[in-house]
């Protein structure tokens, strides 16, 4: 929604007028329309937006059929806002009475009865239905029309040089330098041919005597030297790989727009050695309703259905489900012990430490080297917990040069935890 | 104490020269590089040019190799049937699962550990009434069996035909019901089962086809025991046998603690008797009438060699000794003995017991009255709770086989059954099986019986079945599945109920009747609902016990004759601890198991008692692991088997372990030692186990044997060339009761003394936080293996085989050492669980050239096997043997060649069985040493959870795989910094605590107890050639 808020307002006030001219003539009863500027209608919509996020929003979407039916233009389908009420209310009760829309409504939608919300009174049903009306109103409950569009104009620039101008750049150095060398041998030519007494050697090389020639050597080979011992400690090391996915899931999206907290799918990070790639099923806790994305509208999201077997038709889990084959990043070697949550939990070590600013990633990326240095130099910085812990109890000497001011920390490495069998076993 | 011999392999009894010789020399093998060179290239002499070319072509390799893109690994997430609930699963978490073990003589109620929803660990349910959470090394190995490569993945018809189960049960409910019309008799053959759902599965089955009937047997039976009972009792049960409440135990040829009547449960409660404490100095008293060496005649105080041919005579000379009665006897050569015996027994009235492994109804029957005579019925015999283990009928078997010979039996079908190979019917079984009408196997493999038949619909493995086992009276125990079916299988018991016409699923059968299993009942514990009683695994109710009084007159009565003395040789044909009766055969970690007798893995052999050995000049092994071989003649068919010494057995008996020489079996058990089934013999229909005259000729030849221990040289030697004549502590220490009631440290009294005098050049380091440290109870320990078991499954040991072993090469983190001293003819045993002992002064540490093994500062000895480059310094710097070298890739985990033993693609390096291993314990390669880490994974886990709850660790959080494992609580694990701790207790106020070479001031992290026998004399002193140094 935010995308098409984003667009120009007057488009926007035309098509909610255009909205409210068709809309307002399908009312089956009479619908006083909402004016915001009357600070009564204003609180009461505001509750009603409330309400309704806290109670209606997980099973009700605006136009797409979710677990109840589509919301929109409801007050035109009942014949008196009581019902509707009643309905919300105690909606097994209006069935039995035999209310006609009532049981149509209870058997169109596969005899899923609505859970009662009798601690909601009838003002407070009232506000949700204006809520929804104000919406309208106002058009905020349209459906979006471009944002796919409209988020793909903002794709980012490429941040660097292209490869290929590189190649450019040092195909010209080789023939700037030759176009030197030839013009210095034509000139020398003409200077030959005129008798002057100019030098007859211009060339570059000319500038570099023996002494300085090994210099450099040394230098080259020194430098050689340094890069190839620097690769070759990184051998099998893979910072920043960014591998392509087999869907194209954002991180950005997620954790940076939406907010998400990381544990909310890595729900293992606080109980298991893995943080938990999740389940497609973790996916559709929130993909059941949200079926398009801004950037690859519903092609990426088939995905996640098709591995979950979930029929957005039907709106159920009827195929057969089938992993998504995610590229691993974070690749430790298997004689390494790493556990998420004795870092995350024990340790209240935030995500971004060793993940980095994933909510700027748009494709995930290693972010640390995970190499044994870098372990152990955390190890070596980090505190303990360890007057809020009470496990560190045992180590009562510690306690007492913290106490008498002889110690001022005690890290990871204070309590072994650089030995080789914390990690290696 | 330091003139007390202990040897553990003959050539240290007689410090032969090839062992003095291994003794200066550290690893058992030279490092076979040139061998290795040689047969690579083929050459002779490996010139410079080839030299360069190998160096030239390695490096180039090495490069390649290294500058190799790094391999794109996926991450698969898990995928959930959304249409069904979805269980909470974290990956990584382990969840477990009650269930219940139960192979016929033997059960247990476990937990099934899985990780990611695979089952990796069987560990004992503490929760348990009987068992409680003892364990045993088949128990421990059996996991194994669930990820058997040669179980069949689907049914098959003969000829190896894959068939749908569609057509399978069409074809055979057709056939049944023909034979059935036609009057043949339908024969259910099937060993010892508890499962109220086979019952069911059988009844219906019967129902359906009234000529039906069901033969149970055991291969080693202990029907004897029954029959007798039904005279005695008059009640053909089992009952529970309290060894625990028993002062004076007498075993005759008994194995209760390795192999007889639930050892499991035996071998706790017998350890509950048998550990003195400074507040209680008691324990009870085991006297062992024996032919052949037992585990449990080797934990006996008191040992009596008889022949098996005179323990009818004996018993009857006990009863006699007991009652003052008159029955008829022949003479045994054990009066003496008998008479004391009898006087202790008659001492400890109501609180003794006689129990018999003889499967001999005469023997079972005097043995009943003697136990009545005493009154320890009610007492120590708990007839009242029946033991639904060893079901089988030998008689019915017996008749069987003549009804299948007469061709009166039209339809045979097997049910977890393998006559072909187990019985004493075994060509009549296999010409039966070829030529019945209808021939049905419901094995989970083409085994020897299997292949015969026409189809083979395969049974479930029993971690993937459900099922209600009831294996005591009254305890209702539970099976649920840990995993989904591996392969395309069907649970027997729902096999029979589809022939029946009335298909059941288990689950449903279990889930109706898993609460009110019977009628009327209260359940006592884990009552109420389905949910509760499945998570505990069990359902203990009360049940309307048996009350019959143990009749003693009428089993004296019934006794038929008294045994006649016999001359010459003969031989006792006994269940193996490790293998079983046979069904453990293809399982590689009970292969490589080492029993505890010789220490032999990988094969049968005969034992001989070491007075044979002698007087056929034999009585120095090879110390080459180079076995004679010998003919042995039982009834007229010739076994050739190699030949060891048991040091303890009757000078005229020869034993020899069933179990062995399988056929089809799998790859790992298959033509692995000889096949005894054929010598036993069923005598008036009772399957009998040993023989008399029997001819043993030595043939010359030669076998080279997979034994481990006997190359070891822990134990003190001062005669040894090159050792400094001075003084050494035991590495075992005993003393008997007496001297224990009196003093505290008898048998340790040296500690205190070598403690004053030592001292380090080394500084102290400190340990705050944590000190791990371990004790093991000498007293508790059996040397049952089950700690061995359990570490291999816990810490990915792989097998090696049986080459590898005979190279002296095996991977055991820990291994039970087990030590003879005084008269090798009877001599007295300790076992000794050896491993890593975690010295704080660790020799190792200090010559390790990369620093790969070093001192964490919580006491542990630390191993990274990255960081080793093999030089193996600290194996050879170990003084206790205990780091293991892998010489080849025994894994197979990397591309660049495994191993060479011929039978490699038995083990552990095929993706199915590969699942069984832990995944929080690296998988060890090529060229690095492995130990114990005293399951640092465990302590690490148990830390963590402790810091995610914000306490303090508690003592008994964290338990090592060997001690969750052991049946006797022997061994206890914890940090000695806690002062509230066991091992703090133990290791600072027990009296009996004591570490190996003490004076060397390695300072152990692992303690032991002092062995208190409970003998009224102080352990002799036994000396082969040089008494006069005593």
């Amino acid at each position: 929604m935010s995308n098409f808020m984003n667009t120009s307002k007057s488009k926007c006030l035309l098509f909610a007028i255009f909205i409210t001219l068709v809309t307002f003539k399908a009312y089956a009863y009479d619908v006083a329309p909402i004016d915001m500027a009357n600070a009564d209608h204003k609180a009461k919509v505001e509750e009603g937006q409330k309400l309704f996020k806290a109670n209606c929003a997980a099973c009700h979407k605006v136009d797409q059929k979710l677990t109840g039916p589509a919301l929109k233009d409801v007050w035109t389908r009942w014949e008196s806002q009581e019902k509707i009420v009643k309905w919300v209310q105690n909606s097994t009760a209006l069935i039995n009475s035999g209310d006609a829309y009532a049981n149509k409504v209870f058997s169109d939608n596969g005899k899923v009865p609505m859970p009662p919300f009798a601690a909601l009174s009838n003002d407070q049903v009232v506000s949700i239905i204006d809520y929804y009306i104000q919406a309208e109103q106002s058009g905020k409950l349209t459906p979006a029309a471009a944002p796919a569009a409209a988020a793909s104009a903002t794709e980012a620039a490429p941040t660097g040089l292209p490869w290929y101008i590189w190649v450019l750049i040092a195909v010209l150095a080789v023939a700037a330098i030759a176009l030197y060398r030839l013009s210095n041998r034509l000139d020398n030519l003409v200077r030959d041919t005129q008798g002057s007494d100019m030098p007859k050697d211009g060339s570059i090389v000319k500038y570099f005597n023996k002494k300085a020639a090994s210099i450099a050597t040394i230098i080259i080979i020194a430098a050689l030297g340094y890069f190839t011992a620097r690769g070759a400690i990184d051998l099998g090391r893979s910072k920043d790989y960014t591998p392509e996915q087999p869907i194209k899931f954002s991180h950005k999206l997620h954790v940076g727009q939406n907010k998400i907290d990381c544990q909310f799918c890595h729900y293992g990070a606080e109980k298991s050695r893995h943080s938990v790639i999740p389940s497609a099923t973790v996916c559709m806790n929130c993909h059941r309703y949200v079926s398009k994305g801004p950037k690859y509208g519903t092609r990426e999201i088939a995905k996640i259905y098709k591995a979950s077997g979930w029929d957005p038709d039907k709106a159920a889990f009827v195929n057969k489900p089938e992993p998504i084959k995610w590229v691993k990043i974070h690749n430790l070697p298997d004689h390494v012990y790493f556990n998420h949550s004795q870092h995350v939990k024990v340790g209240g070590i935030d995500c971004k430490t060793c993940h980095g600013k994933v909510e700027e990633y748009e494709d995930m990326k290693q972010f640390a080297p995970l190499s044994m240095g870098w372990c152990i130099n955390c190890h070596r910085q980090t505190e303990v917990k360890f007057k809020d812990n009470n496990y560190y109890s045992i180590f009562e000497k510690y306690h007492d040069e913290l106490k008498n001011g002889k110690r001022d920390k005690v890290t990871v490495e204070n309590i072994g935890g650089t030995e080789c069998q914390k990690c290696h076993y | 104490m330091d003139n007390n011999k202990y040897w553990s392999s003959s050539e240290q009894l007689y410090e032969a020269d090839s062992y003095k010789e291994q003794a200066q020399r550290e690893l058992q093998n030279e490092t076979p590089i040139f061998d290795y060179v040689e047969s690579a290239t083929n050459v002779e002499n490996t010139g410079r040019r080839d030299f360069l070319k190998v160096l030239g072509f390695s490096v180039s390799a090495a490069a390649v190799a290294t500058s190799c893109k790094i391999p794109v690994k996926k991450a698969v997430p898990y995928v959930f049937d959304n249409t069904k609930s979805i269980p909470e699963m974290v990956p990584g978490v382990a969840d477990y699962y009650a269930s219940t073990f139960y192979d016929g003589s033997d059960y247990a109620n476990i937990l099934v550990k899985t990780r990611e929803n695979r089952p990796i660990k069987l560990e004992g349910n503490t929760k348990a009434p009987y068992t409680q959470g003892g364990t045993s090394a088949k128990l421990q190995s059996s996991i194994l069996g669930l990820y058997d490569t040669n179980r069949l993945n689907n049914p098959i018809a003969k000829g190896g035909k894959n068939i749908s189960w569609q057509k399978v049960d069409s074809d055979i409910s057709t056939e049944l019901s023909k034979i059935a019309a036609a009057g043949g008799k339908i024969a259910i053959v099937s060993n010892s089962s508890a499962s109220l759902l086979m019952s069911k599965a059988i009844e219906t089955f019967k129902a359906k086809y009234p000529t039906a009937i069901h033969v149970a047997y055991d291969p080693i039976s202990a029907y004897a025991v029954r029959k007798a009972n039904s005279v005695t009792l008059g009640n053909a049960i089992i009952p529970t046998y309290h060894y625990d409440k028993a002062k004076v135990i007498v075993g005759f040829n008994c194995d209760f603690l390795g192999t007889w009547l639930n050892p499991t449960e035996n071998a706790r409660k017998y350890a509950a008797g048998r550990v003195p404490t400074k507040e209680n100095p008691s324990m009870s008293r085991h006297h062992q009438f024996q032919s052949h060496l037992t585990l449990t005649g080797m934990n006996a105080d008191y040992k009596y060699p008889i022949r098996p041919s005179e323990e009818k005579a004996t018993l009857a000379a006990l009863y006699n000794a007991v009652a003052g009665g008159a029955v008829a006897t022949a003479k045994t050569s054990v009066q003496k003995e008998v008479e004391k015996v009898a006087k202790e027994l008659l001492a400890a009235k109501g609180a003794s017991l006689v129990v018999s492994g003889t499967n001999d109804v005469d023997i079972q029957l005097l043995v009943n009255a003697i136990n009545a005579t005493l009154g320890n019925y009610g007492s120590v015999i708990d007839t009242s709770v029946a033991q639904n283990i060893k079901t089988g009928n030998d008689e019915a078997l017996a008749a069987l086989a003549q009804d299948i010979k007469s061709k009166a039996v039209k339809a045979i079908i097997l049910v977890d059954a393998n006559p072909v190979y187990d019985t004493p019917f075994a060509e009549i079984f296999k010409k039966g099986i070829a030529e019945a009408q209808l021939s049905v196997s419901l094995n989970d493999r083409a085994d020897e019986s299997s292949s015969e038949a026409q189809f083979i619909c395969p049974d479930n493995h029993w971690l993937e079945s459900w099922d209600i086992l009831e294996p005591k009276t009254g305890l209702i125990s539970f099976r649920q599945p840990a995993i989904n079916k591996l392969f395309d299988t069907r649970q027997a018991a729902e096999s029979l109920m589809v022939w029946a016409g009335q298909p059941l699923s288990a689950y449903d059968f279990v889930k109706e009747n898993s609460v009110g299993v019977r009628a009327g009942v209260t359940p006592t514990e884990g009552n109420t609902s389905w949910e509760t009683a499945l998570q505990l695994g069990f359902i203990q109710t009360t049940m309307p016990s048996f009350t019959g009084t143990a009749n003693a007159g009428a089993s004296v009565a019934a006794v038929s004759n008294s045994g006649t003395a016999a001359s010459g040789l003969e031989v006792v044909l006994y269940e193996s601890v490790n293998i079983g009766d046979g069904r453990y055969a293809n399982n590689p970690y009970l292969q490589e198991m080492p029993d505890m007798i010789t220490k032999t893995a990988w094969d049968n052999y005969v034992s001989v008692s070491h007075k044979f050995a002698t007087d056929k000049g034999m009585h120095i092994m090879d110390s080459a692991k180079e076995i004679n071989l010998a003919n042995v003649t039982i009834d007229g068919k010739t076994y050739t088997l190699p030949i060891l010494i048991a040091y303890g057995q009757q000078a005229d008996t020869v034993a020899i372990a069933l179990g062995y020489g399988r056929t089809k079996c799998g790859a790992a058990g298959d033509n692995v030692g000889r096949n005894l089934y054929p010598a036993v013999k069923s005598v008036n229909g009772i399957s009998t186990y040993n023989a008399k005259d029997v001819k043993i000729e030595i043939t010359g030849k030669k076998e080279k044997l997979a034994i481990i221990q006997t190359y070891h040289t822990l134990m003190e030697d001062n005669n040894l060339p090159g050792r400094p004549k001075r003084y050494r502590s035991a590495i075992v220490k005993e003393t008997n009761l007496a001297s224990y009631k009196k003093d505290e440290k008898s048998g340790n009294h040296d500690r205190d003394e070598i403690r004053d005098h030592l001292t380090t050049l080394y500084p102290v380091h400190e340990k705050q936080g944590h000190h791990w440290s371990m004790t093991i109870d000498l007293n508790a320990c059996i040397g049952c293996g089950a700690c061995t078991a359990s570490c291999n499954v816990e810490n990915n040991i792989p097998v090696i085989g049986r080459n590898e072993v005979y190279k002296s090469r095996e991977m055991h983190w820990i291994r039970i050492d087990r030590y003879f001293n005084g008269n090798p003819d009877n001599p007295n045993t300790t076992f000794q669980p050896m491993l890593c002992q975690h010295c704080d002064n660790a020799p190792c540490e200090n010559v390790c050239p990369v620093n790969a093994t070093n001192h964490s500062t919580e006491g542990v000895n630390q191993m990274a096997y990255n960081r080793c480059i093999g030089t193996k310094y600290c194996a050879n710097n170990c003084p206790f043997k205990v780091r293991k070298f892998n010489w080849y890739d025994y894994q197979g985990n990397d591309g660049f060649g495994a191993w060479n033993d011929h039978d490699k693609a038995t083990y552990m390096i095929n993706d199915l069985t590969r699942m069984v291993l832990n995944p929080d314990v690296t998988v060890r390669s090529r060229g690095v040493i492995e130990k114990c880490s005293f399951c640092t994974q465990r302590i690490q886990a148990a830390k963590l959870e402790a810091k995610k709850d914000g306490r303090p660790l508690e003592d008994g959080e964290i338990v090592t795989a060997c001690q969750s494992a052991c049946p006797t609580n022997a061994i206890t694990f914890g940090d000695r910094n806690n002062t509230e701790s066991q091992v703090h207790k133990t290791i600072f106020e027990n009296g009996r605590d004591y570490v190996v070479y003490e004076e060397m001031h390695f300072m152990p992290n692992v303690h032991y107890l002092v062995k208190v026998r409970n003998r009224d004399e102080e352990p002799e002193l036994y000396f082969i050639d040089k008494p006069g140094k005593a």
